[in-house]
């Protein structure tokens, strides 16, 4: 007899709102409104309780616990989960899940790696922080019109309360809603949690872009995704009549998206309005002085959402265009009547693939971004440095398709002379590694025109380049995140406990480098101040017996891609990070103060610096280097003068302490909450109105 | 103007040549003060106006507009007071008026419990044990301290003290003495659009009635700013579940109206519960949190209290002069004056209230300085006259702990010192900055802003403005006796040639 071994399935399909329960009262709506979300097979609790996430029901506002949803009951489970409902709770812990686990997915794909959420960090300095399996949701945890991710409790809490709706036409008056059932809150909430875990310093407001980054980079993960469904779009384009290649389709249906429940975390009015004296939707009209002028996070956010999009429609318009032509015999006009189902089926792929383009651009771009004081201009250039490193041929025009949109609303890098896909990207400094032995295939010489000159440092940088390509090795096959989390720590702080299977981590690494002779050069590579010099720059000697200052690096990572051609893609990448602190009198720059002594001394502030570092492990080279100095690097490199970077410590400090305070919420401002002191809840209050 | 403290209290009084003709009193409150202080106050109001006041306005119902009357209801009650007005809110017969008022007495009480709540769970530790283990843990609990601290704020402004549980009565205290307690003749409830003129011995003078808002609606809006909220009416019904729930009884069985699902659907057997309150993972618990909606409550209960004040403006029909004293009106309010059905236009075809905003010559700054009490584009931009002189009521020694993060707002000093060339008259100028990093004084911002008027203009002010010598005062603080010298008030000539 044969014997029949079952294999777990590859999937789980559970069924949920599209959009909002709203649209599920609207009739031309209703029957795209209820899909099937697909998602990785888990095993999974009652609660949802699986690997990720954690979904517990707990109502604070009455001390109640709500029956979780066992999605693993066989009856849920033949029917694809419980029938959307408002009314029933399940269903609630349902949905969160499903579309939690959707985005989740959508950056694992993207970044070709595993989500590991950010850390606890402890009060207990010696621990310094603990690792979170699961990200917690509490789909009822307060009566207030607000959703927000919290990152000290590493849980996303979901308000509801009674509307009474400004669209009594789709909303019951005084009816119940739940921020948990939007697709678009969720995803936009649980965009925050993921950046949280690769940027932490990216909650800290240093300028008027971080905050707004944040929130525009939830919303356009949270607007792309719905793109990504097919289904959503053949009904929408095949009620189109007449000219197809009009795109304010799609911008009114990203509008539409965004608004169900009354336009939460939507930053998408910056994409077009509907004009009121021909009652049509018209894009809006872009203009230089966009960036400049908005500084609140939410208008300025809606700056980079709405430059995304325009992106996004140029390209379909270019997937497009072909299959207009076949349709209307090269005339553009379309004959009266329904559209072909088989035309509306290909128009919906193809703007579904242009916008899983898009959004996995948008992801990728993350790896390539300073880890601290983000601008829109860093953004774009690490938008065209991931795509160009993985997509050698951009026949589609990808890349200048989103200079174009950045350039029409003045986002501008800082720095860069002109605006090309050449000047954006990052310099690849393609510093390569020499290894010991001349016969090694993988020997090359140096660059000799590159920034490290001393023999020392390179020697370094080539037994680095060795210990991360072991670190890739060692990473490559394994699936388990805590494993992942586990190894990688090693990697950074070293493994003491183990001696054999490691010796040293990549921060000692680091710290016994800087006290060797001529080594000075880490400094002008990283901004940091990696050298004898740091006392006079603010920044504090590293605990222990040696001279070295204090930095510390953290996410270290393997990204492992595949390209459009089969290409691959092979990198490590880390951050150094590290503190100086800085007085000001009279909006400059005036002295430096060690941190973490005790209270900020008067008009005194903490500059953070900090580099990104990525190494190629195919051609065996440190390939970027992306930083936000703390040192004058020009200062540096001429005179051999070691100062600190006044430009940007005054820029910080106007912003942080001036126009940044002027420009809170009325809320934050009754109650004090300024940028640095936000109950550690940063997202919270920046949802209060 | 009164110096008691953040609150207006201003005595106005009109003359015909030399001779005294008509006495007004507007609003009779501070933010705190003990009745021993306060006399002072009220004993000097009495002296100035012999106890006869024709009118009387009480513009709305906060704290800083009332509570001398609470404080000092054996003085005022020998007063003889002629007339008293108040905005149509405030007309309990009205059946609008009481439905809306039971309304919002029930978030009264959900906030005043819930200022309760928060301060009990500080005082027991709770909150500090809850954040226990984190890094910074003591930042976010001093964060949560100050929060519930302006809660608290926020609940005395609109709650008087010993006013919880059953003995709610509607009312603050010194709203209640005003409505009950005191010789007044005629009561009068003013609605938006109102012109009143021919007033007994006040000839020449019209009065017209801007605010509060006819509609509901209008009330309920309090700043224009569009962030990431939910574009819905913003009203107290937003906040019924959370009140609901601040106000549960806990020793009853659930009612039906708090629950926002079936009966049927609540785990009696609790199967998260060991997860929920794994004693290693307290730190995600979310027990508190949910209280902290109180901080949106709050200020939309605030808003709405000021955008019923009784806002007018006076006018002296023959150099059409116009005094602007709008109590503590955002802009919500600001806004819908500029809707009013006026029965004329005014000069060169303007809407009349643009036109009167045109021709202020005075102007008591709405809600002491904050960025919502006056509007922009709506208020300030219009104010154009060459005299504008601005009186403002905060002084940083008696205010709200909240208050002193939104008053003064940059902007609108600076807005305020161009257009009256420093005739900004400040309660108290003492510790507040024109900068947020507290290194610019406000005086000396106001005093470089008079650079800018002409010599007669500032003989004029000087002659206008008169101090009285500051008066020796004794009086109770607390459990202490404190004696002082303090100056009682401002006193303002304005001029209706």
């Amino acid at each position: 007899m044969e014997t029949v071994t079952l294999r777990e399935p590859a999937y789980r399909k559970i069924r949920a709102y599209a959009f909002d329960p709203s649209l599920s009262l609207q009739i031309d709506t209703v029957e795209i409104n209820e899909m099937e979300y697909t998602l990785p097979w888990e095993k999974l609790d009652p609660g949802p309780i699986g690997s990720y996430l954690e979904v517990i029901d707990y109502d604070p506002t009455l001390d109640l616990y709500y029956k979780p949803v066992d999605l693993d009951q066989p009856y849920i489970l033949v029917e694809n989960g419980i029938r959307p409902s408002e009314s029933n709770p399940q269903f609630h812990q349902q949905m969160v899940y499903a579309v939690a686990m959707t985005t989740i997915k959508n950056f694992e794909k993207a970044l070709g790696r595993k989500i590991i959420w950010s850390t606890r960090l402890l009060e207990d300095k010696n621990k310094y922080e603990e690792y979170v399996p699961k990200l917690r949701l509490y789909p009822h945890a307060f009566r207030d019109s607000n959703a927000y991710y919290s990152p000290h409790k590493k849980a996303i809490l979901f308000g509801y309360f009674k509307s009474r709706s400004t669209h009594s036409e789709i909303q019951m008056p005084n009816a119940l809603v739940f921020t948990c059932l939007s697709h678009d809150i969720i995803a936009h909430e649980i965009t925050h949690a993921i950046l949280d875990g690769l940027y932490r310093h990216y909650n800290e407001p240093t300028n008027p872009d971080v905050l707004a980054f944040h929130e525009a980079f939830a919303d356009i993960v949270a607007l792309f995704q719905h793109f990504t469904f097919p289904e959503v779009l053949k009904h929408q384009i095949s009620k189109t009549r007449g000219n197809l290649e009009n795109q304010n389709l799609l911008g009114q249906l990203a509008q539409e998206f965004g608004s169900a429940i009354g336009g939460y975390g939507s930053l998408r009015d910056a994409i077009g309005s509907v004009n009121p004296e021909t009652k049509k939707w018209e894009p809006k009209t872009p203009n230089p002085i966009d960036y400049k002028k908005n500084v609140e996070p939410h208008s300025r956010g809606s700056v980079l959402v709405a430059a995304v999009f325009e992106s996004f429609l140029t390209i379909y318009k270019k997937r497009v265009a072909d299959l207009l032509r076949i349709a209307t015999n090269g005339t553009g006009v379309l004959p009266e009547g329904e559209l072909h189902p088989d035309l509306v089926n290909r128009m919906a792929k193809e703007a579904s693939k242009a916008a899983k383009h898009v959004l996995n651009m948008c992801i990728r771009a993350l790896d390539y971004c300073p880890p601290v004081d983000i601008t829109f201009g860093d953004y774009l250039r690490a938008i065209v440095t991931a795509d160009v490193d993985l997509v050698r041929n951009d026949d589609h025009e990808y890349r200048l398709a989103f200079i174009d949109s950045f350039r029409k609303r003045g986002i501008y890098p800082v720095g860069i002379k002109t605006l090309s896909v050449d000047s954006l990207k990052q310099k690849e400094l393609n510093i390569f590694a020499k290894y010991e032995n001349e016969n090694d295939s993988n020997y090359k010489e140096f660059n000799s025109d590159v920034l490290i000159k001393n023999d020392q440092t390179k020697q370094y940088l080539s037994i680095l380049n060795k210990f991360l390509k072991e670190y890739g090795d060692k990473i490559k096959y394994v699936t388990n995140r805590e494993e992942i989390y586990h190894i990688t720590s090693d990697y950074i702080g070293g493994n003491y406990e183990n001696p054999e299977s490691l010796v040293k981590g990549l921060y000692t690494r680091w710290a016994m480098k800087i006290e060797e002779p001529g080594t000075e050069e880490l400094s002008t590579l990283t901004g940091l101040a990696l050298n004898s010099h740091y006392h006079e720059l603010g920044v504090r000697k590293a605990d222990g017996p040696y001279n070295f200052p204090s930095f510390n690096i953290q996410n270290l990572r393997l990204i492992s891609r595949v390209g459009p051609d089969g290409n691959l893609l092979n990198q490590v990448v880390f951050s150094i990070f590290q503190k100086s602190g800085v007085i000001i009198k009279n909006g400059k720059f005036a002295d430096h103060f060690i941190p973490d002594d005790g209270p900020l001394p008067e008009n005194g502030f903490i500059l953070l610096g900090g580099c990104t570092l990525i190494f190629d492990l195919d051609s065996n080279c440190l390939r970027y280097s992306i930083s936000k100095p703390i040192l004058n690097i020009e200062e540096m490199e001429a005179n051999h003068r070691f100062i600190v970077n006044s430009k940007r410590v005054e820029e910080q400090f106007q912003y942080q302490f001036d126009e940044g305070l002027e420009d809170r919420s009325n809320f934050n401002k009754y109650f004090g909450i300024d940028l640095s002191n936000n109950f550690n809840e940063p997202f919270a209050m920046l949802h209060n109105h | 103007m009164y110096r008691a403290g953040t609150g207006d209290c201003f005595i106005l009084k009109f003359y015909a040549g030399k001779t005294k003709k008509f006495t007004m009193m507007i609003d009779g409150g501070v933010w705190k003060g003990s009745k021993t202080y306060l006399a002072h106050f009220v004993q000097n109001i009495k002296e100035t106006t012999g106890g006869i006041i024709d009118l009387l306005v009480i513009t709305h119902e906060h704290l800083d507009h009332v509570l001398m009357f609470e404080r000092c209801e054996h003085i005022f009650k020998d007063f003889i007071i002629e007339e008293l007005w108040f905005g149509w809110t405030e007309n309990d017969s009205d059946k609008k008026v009481k439905e809306w008022k039971k309304k919002y007495g029930d978030r009264k009480i959900a906030l005043k419990m819930v200022a309760d709540k928060l301060n009990n769970l500080i005082v027991n530790k709770n909150i500090e044990n809850s954040l226990k283990g984190n890094f910074n843990a003591k930042e976010m609990y001093n964060a949560r301290v100050n929060f519930s601290e302006i809660i608290s704020g926020f609940s005395e402004l609109h709650i008087s003290e010993g006013d919880n549980e059953n003995i709610y009565k509607g009312a603050l205290k010194g709203m209640h003495v005003i409505k009950n307690k005191l010789n007044i003749k005629k009561i009068k409830f003013l609605n938006q659009g109102e012109i009143v003129k021919n007033i007994k011995n006040l000839p020449g003078i019209k009065f017209y009635i801007l605010g509060p808002p006819d509609l509901y609606d209008q009330v309920n809006k309090e700043s224009g700013k569009e962030g990431e909220t939910y574009n819905h009416n913003k009203d107290l019904d937003e906040h019924e579940l959370f009140s609901l729930s601040v106000q549960r009884d806990q020793s009853e069985r659930l009612k039906e109206i708090l629950l926002p699902f079936e009966r049927s659907f609540i785990d009696n057997n609790k199967t998260a519960q060991s997860i929920y309150e794994d004693p290693i993972k307290v730190w995600r618990k979310i027990d508190y949190e949910w209280l902290f909606s109180a901080g949106n409550l709050s200020l939309r209960m605030n808003s709405l209290t000021n955008n019923l004040s009784l806002a007018f403006a006076i006018e002296f029909e023959e150099s059409k002069k116009v005094m602007l004293f709008p109590g503590d009106a955002e802009i919500g309010s600001w806004e819908s004056w500029h809707k009013i059905k006026w029965p004329e236009k005014g000069a060169n075809n303007k809407h009349l209230t643009e036109d009167l905003l045109n021709r202020t010559v005075f102007y008591k700054v709405a809600h002491h300085l904050s960025h919502n009490g006056t509007a922009q584009s709506l208020g300030m931009e219009l104010m154009e006259h060459t005299e504008l002189t601005a009186m403002a009521t905060i002084d940083y020694s008696n205010i709200s702990n909240g208050w002193k993060n939104t008053m003064p707002n940059k902007a609108l000093l600076k807005e305020l010192l161009k257009r009256t060339k420093g005739r900004l008259i400040i309660q108290n100028e003492d510790n507040i900055y024109y900068d947020l990093n507290d290194k610019i004084k406000l005086s000396s911002k106001i005093k470089d802003a008079k650079e800018s008027m002409n010599s007669d203009e500032l003989t004029s002010f000087t002659k206008n403005l008169a101090i009285p010598k500051p008066k020796l005062i004794s009086y109770q603080k607390g459990n202490e006796n404190v004696t002082e010298e303090k100056i009682l008030y401002f006193e303002y000539t304005v001029s209706g040639e």
